[in-house]
């Protein structure tokens, strides 16, 4: 007779067998994340899954509370717990003590605890950003000697300027040695005093630039002198480099424009401040020979000379009214010597002699007004209108006063 | 004519600031015209001295050699 068992007798059997495995006991298991719950009480509950199979998995609070990262159905995870038999249930499952992001999410969560602690350190902050100096003359370049990243920059900061001296440190920009290669030449450009560094690399996979989320090459960034402009990938890669850097420039051929200066530009420039120089310049003289001439103008004005010339035309003026003053005068004097002259006719004698008159004459030739002015025996001239008549007095007689 | 030690540090940038200064005090109105000769003269002097500055000698690309630290030409 076979003995007969309880289902807890089987399920604490069963959990006593895991409980003795060593391996069960303490064990890293990767998968994929699914049908996560964050439960109320702080548990979660989840599954992890690959191609062969799946798994029920829980965290407790005290774990969970832990946790860095907020799971998410689909991420690539490392688990580090526990199996282990729930007798409830009769199932196993897996006691997550400590959750990993895997390969890139492992990748972004480093990013992220990084870009977190050193923008608590004040790395990022605009206070110690240097300026990039516009004119310079040496430009250091920390990046692939191979690649499109380095001819990018050659090609675009001689076009901008064919005078200005690019130093390459030419360094490994990828793999366990990129950060410490990144750093060297940081300081090495730094020790050459170039004007400004260029550091960067060409696009690539989280991975790939992994090198430019480094606290060494952050610190290094953060600590050289020189001004960093920081090109690293594509626009939408941004590195922790790109944080600290003192400008950020989306791709290396955008940190080539943004550190080398157009020459003809400069010239232009130049140009311009020359002519503008001269034109204030002859503006301002242009000004004062205005007020030179009207200042000349006003001298003129009240010189001897033109006072002179002033009384002068004065005299002429007056002279000319004086003229004007005596041909009115006469012109009046001739003209009443006219109306006399027709008066004068009027009172003629030889009028008078026309309308029957006539002029007596005595011997002496004096006019005979009384009788008294002549005798008897006179010879008397009586002038009449056409002649003379000689005549001798017959007799004199005295009319009576009335 | 600015200080000779103060020249030789300037930045072209400094040079060009500088240059704006002279132009805005030169467009005051009153501004005598001995100190306008003056504020030209300056002017004109910190253009040349900005032109001196540039460099004009084409430049070959140098890497630094990573084992003996020493420059060479690149490609």
């Amino acid at each position: 007779m076979r003995n007969v068992y309880t289902v807890a007798q089987v399920n604490a059997y069963i959990k006593n067998m895991f409980t003795q495995d060593f391996l069960l006991r303490s064990l890293v298991v990767k998968g994929e994340l699914s049908n996560i719950k964050y439960h109320s009480s702080g548990h979660i509950y989840f599954t992890l899954k690959d191609n062969g199979g799946a798994i029920s998995c829980v965290m407790f609070r005290s774990d969970a509370s832990r946790m860095t990262f907020r799971m998410e159905e689909g991420q690539q995870v490392k688990i580090s717990g526990t199996v282990d038999v729930y007798e409830r249930d009769g199932k196993y499952q897996l006691y997550a003590r400590k959750v990993e992001l895997d390969g890139a999410g492992q990748l972004y969560e480093k990013f992220e605890q990084l870009k977190e602690k050193l923008a608590e350190q004040g790395m990022f902050s605009k206070d110690y950003k240097r300026a990039i100096p516009k004119y310079i003359k040496t430009l250091g370049v920390v990046t692939a000697p191979t690649g499109a990243a380095v001819r990018d920059i050659i090609n675009i900061s001689t076009r901008r300027n064919p005078y200005v001296q690019i130093i390459l440190y030419p360094a490994i920009v990828q793999g366990d040695q990129a950060a410490a290669s990144i750093v060297r030449g940081i300081e090495t450009l730094s020790e050459m005093a170039v004007d400004v560094i260029i550091v960067g690399r060409g696009g690539g996979s989280i991975e790939d630039l992994w090198a430019f989320n480094e606290e060494v090459v952050a610190e290094a960034i953060f600590n050289c002198p020189i001004p960093i402009i920081s090109a690293v990938g594509h626009e939408t890669d941004t590195t922790i480099a790109d944080y600290v850097a003192d400008l950020r420039a989306p791709t290396p051929s955008a940190a080539a424009e943004l550190a080398v200066f157009e020459y003809q530009r400069l010239l232009d420039d130049m140009a311009d401040y020359e002519a503008t120089l001269l034109h204030m310049m002859n503006r301002k003289l242009q000004g004062y020979y205005d007020c030179r001439d009207a200042l000349k103008r006003q001298l003129q004005l009240i010189s001897p000379e033109s006072r002179i010339r002033d009384r002068k035309m004065k005299a002429a003026a007056y002279s000319e009214q004086l003229q004007n003053c005596m041909d009115r005068k006469m012109s009046t004097y001739r003209h009443r010597l006219e109306l006399d002259i027709e008066r004068m006719k009027r009172l003629s004698p030889l009028d008078k002699l026309n309308s029957g008159y006539s002029y007596v004459a005595n011997g002496a030739g004096k006019n005979v007004k009384h009788i008294a002015d002549t005798t008897v025996d006179d010879d008397l001239n009586i002038y009449v209108s056409d002649g003379v008549i000689n005549a001798r007095v017959v007799s004199v007689t005295k009319e009576e006063d009335n | 004519m600015p200080d000779k030690n103060m020249e030789e540090k300037m930045s072209i940038e400094e040079a060009f600031s500088q240059i704006e200064e002279k132009i805005t005090e030169l467009q005051k109105d009153d501004v005598s015209l001995e100190d306008s000769f003056k504020l030209y003269q300056e002017g004109m002097n910190l253009l040349k001295y900005a032109d001196e500055a540039i460099d004009k000698v084409e430049k070959k690309v140098q890497k630094i050699s990573t084992e003996s630290g020493t420059l060479e030409d690149f490609e």
